[in-house]
């Protein structure tokens, strides 16, 4: 069987679903890569169906003791079947894992454990970097019941993050780049800061008087810095510690 | 469930995952989790300044559990 195949379909939780069936394996079997968003077009002129990829992963770890015979056999499509591993699958891959793949394996683990139902965790590659450096993956989860893992101020998030990147790192055996995500909530929230950024920036020029931010978190505290780290007339800092460290833009006298 | 969750962290951060034990113990307002690991280890699931030791914390709390105990306690020692 080739280890990696592409599937198209209306949305791409379909396309996924398609791909899963026909080769045969459940969802933690396989890293999902989504070539391309579904679009509706208009009037359904120039709609294009989602584009994905499935590859198959190698097995990561040895089946846990308690699984149980049928368990492995059985193909059952439920969601909480996904721990399980088609075995005959094991002998034949043997590419080496790569970082987005051991991460999803790490963050589906987590998830079961925490007692998650219903989710999936699509892994895609960033967009390149402005700077340059390299682009994180990024592991979203999807499902019905997973707005509550991003938490107050994207606290749970943030720690499903931390504690998925150093598992990955430990087995990868360097920094683990990858980013995860809740149904788009970082994207979105990233967006918002931008133009949050932009508009107390200008008030703070206008009104010629130092703005201060709502305490955010590290990584959002840090898109504030890197949006307006272009602009003269202004500079940002942060001060507070801990929970309640924000940002501060301060204007520039021209 | 939530033993299984620090079991799963605690031996895939650790050097020494056969040295790692877990006791529980449910008294009336809470649930225990005794994290134990070598003392070499103990870095690893603390983290500088308890980063790993929270973030483990937190995900304790977002953990799904039928049996709605009032809290989970992790102590490590």
């Amino acid at each position: 069987m080739q280890d990696s195949l592409e599937f198209t379909g209306e949305t791409i939780d379909e396309a996924v679903a398609k791909g899963l069936k026909e080769m045969g394996v459940a969802s933690s079997d396989v890293v999902v890569e989504v070539l391309e968003e579904p679009s509706r077009g208009v009037f359904g002129i120039g709609a294009r169906p989602a584009r994905v990829r499935l590859k198959l992963l190698r097995p990561p770890t040895p089946p846990r003791r308690n699984v149980l015979i049928e368990d492995a056999i059985d193909e059952d499509e439920d969601e909480e079947d996904e721990g399980d591993y088609h075995a005959s699958l094991a002998k034949e891959i043997s590419e080496p894992t790569e970082e987005g793949a051991v991460a999803q394996q790490v963050l589906t683990e987590l998830l079961k454990r925490m007692n998650i139902r219903h989710f999936r965790v699509v892994v895609r590659r960033a967009d390149i970097q402005e700077n340059g450096e390299n682009p994180p993956w990024i592991l979203d989860i999807t499902g019905k019941n997973v707005s509550h893992l991003i938490g107050r101020r994207g606290e749970t998030l943030n720690a499903l993050q931390y504690i998925t990147r150093l598992i990955t790192s430990k087995q990868i055996q360097r920094r683990a780049n990858i980013v995860v995500d809740v149904d788009g909530y970082k994207a979105k929230r990233s967006e918002r800061l931008e133009q949050l950024a932009n508009r107390m920036a200008d008030q703070a020029v206008r009104q010629n008087r130092t703005v201060y931010l709502e305490p955010m978190p590290p990584n959002e505290r840090r898109i504030i810095h890197m949006t307006l780290r272009h602009r003269t007339d202004g500079e940002t800092k942060s001060q507070g510690e801990g929970e309640s460290r924000k940002v501060t833009i301060i204007p520039i006298q021209q | 469930m939530e033993r299984d969750l620090v079991e799963y962290i605690a031996k895939n951060l650790v050097n020494h995952p056969d040295k790692v034990e877990i006791y529980t113990k449910r008294t009336r307002s809470a649930f225990i989790i005794k994290l134990h690991v070598m003392q070499g280890d103990m870095g690893r699931v603390i983290g500088k300044q308890g980063r790993v030791a929270n973030a483990i914390r937190t995900l304790l709390k977002a953990t799904d559990n039928d049996k709605k105990h009032n809290r989970v306690i992790l102590e490590i020692n």
